[in-house]
């Protein structure tokens, strides 16, 4: 057990680069730990088997709110069948762009389904 | 390595691997190109997913058997940047090597290899990943250098070649020449690619450094590489399957001598 006292968000992020889980583990260690959890492009879907996370220490929870782990693991909202039908319809050249917008829309707002109103409340914002 | 970019180290890299696995050495391939990784493509493999198993990460195997690890396994796209988390990207110079090293060392320590003759690392372009890899590795073989005749290539080769010896202080297995001759799809006639004061060959003698050979460009091989089939079991008799086997003994015989 080893204690070190991070003071600001530089010190944080230095530490979590180097691979320390911090906070403590509360499960087994997994293989490319550091690499699947520092993944910020997705990598979690990418892989089997997720890699381990959270711990006992109570200032755990502090540590990733301040660093914005919260927000930048976001559960990527699931496409209703009606939907990805209006996306299908849509130039493919353009479709990977609405997708994203309307995602981050719905994740913004708190939606974790997108549906055919999520996407007329996307159109809605941008004033079509 | 090479120091410089588009010289066509992850081509060479495939064709290495095709190369060694076919005189029976057991190879794998790991993709030290954390930002730019192709060899998951390269090597045929690029929709395989890493899944862990008995505390280790099994890599895939293409379609000659040889393991590949990629940071392209990771993730989700093709066309998906490398972005790692962070609460703010800015200031990413403090910590994004340290979390480049450490990706690195785990893509190396977790994948399940299996017994290993060689393993070939693909560099990305530049001299900071190979002190990486030196640092991680006190035992590395050597460096295999891949260069054009390009003199601007070279200048750039050169330098990373005294960088490798000098600084980082890793063993030059050799320098391999690529696109040394355009092979005409339609006629067979070798052409010369690039015309300078300097040869390779003359470049690698210059530093002390073996010099293995060289591979032509052929249009098909690059083509061909993605299916992740042997293109010198396919295409065997062909210039440029006999150039890469003929390359790939020479890495052999300078890897053993290095190990030695």
């Amino acid at each position: 057990m080893q204690t070190a006292m991070l003071t600001n968000r530089a010190e944080t992020q230095m530490v979590r680069s180097l691979g320390v889980r911090i906070g403590g583990r509360t499960t087994p260690e997994a293989p490319m730990e550091t690499l699947r959890s520092n993944l910020a492009s997705g990598g979690e879907e990418s892989s089997e088997g997720p890699p381990s996370s959270g711990g006992k220490c109570p200032f755990t929870g502090m540590v990733n709110d301040a660093m914005g782990a919260a927000e930048s693991e976001p559960k990527k909202p699931v496409w209703t069948a009606g939907a990805l039908a209006r996306i299908e319809a849509i130039p493919p050249y353009i479709q990977p762009m609405v997708k994203r917008n309307v995602e981050s829309y719905a994740r913004e707002q708190g939606y974790l389904e997108i549906d055919e109103d999520v996407m007329d409340a996307v159109r809605g914002s941008l004033g079509m | 390595m090479s120091g410089k970019g588009g010289v066509g180290k992850s081509t060479v890299t495939a064709c290495l691997a095709d190369g060694l696995a076919r005189l029976g050495v057991r190879t794998g391939v790991l993709d030290a190109d954390l930002n730019g990784p192709c060899m998951a493509r390269l090597m045929g493999v690029k929709d395989h997913k890493p899944s862990p198993q008995n505390g280790a990460m099994i890599p895939a195997r293409n379609a000659y058997s040889v393991p590949v690890m990629s940071m392209d396994m990771f993730l989700p796209e093709d066309e998906t940047p490398l972005v790692w988390e962070a609460s703010s990207q800015q200031g990413a110079y403090t910590w994004r090597s340290m979390v480049e090293m450490s990706a690195l060392r785990e893509l190396l320590s977790d994948t399940d290899w299996g017994d290993l003759d060689v393993l070939l690392i693909d560099l990305p372009p530049g001299a900071e990943r190979l002190q990486n890899l030196a640092d991680l590795l006190p035992d590395l073989t050597g460096a295999i250098v891949v260069s054009t005749a390009s003199q601007t290539a070279m200048t750039v080769v050169s330098r990373s070649i005294l960088m490798a010896l000098n600084v980082a202080d890793v063993k030059i297995a050799g320098v391999v020449e690529n696109m040394s001759t355009m092979i005409c799809s339609e006629c067979g006639c070798n052409e010369q690619m690039f015309i300078g004061a300097e040869t390779v060959e003359e470049l690698a003698e210059r530093h002390g450094v073996p010099y293995l050979g060289a591979i032509p460009f052929n249009i098909t091989l690059a083509d061909y590489l993605e299916t992740g089939r042997s293109y010198i079991e396919e295409h065997a008799g062909h210039p440029a399957a006999h150039a890469i086997l003929n390359v790939a003994q020479r890495v052999h015989f300078s890897l053993k001598s290095q190990s030695k």
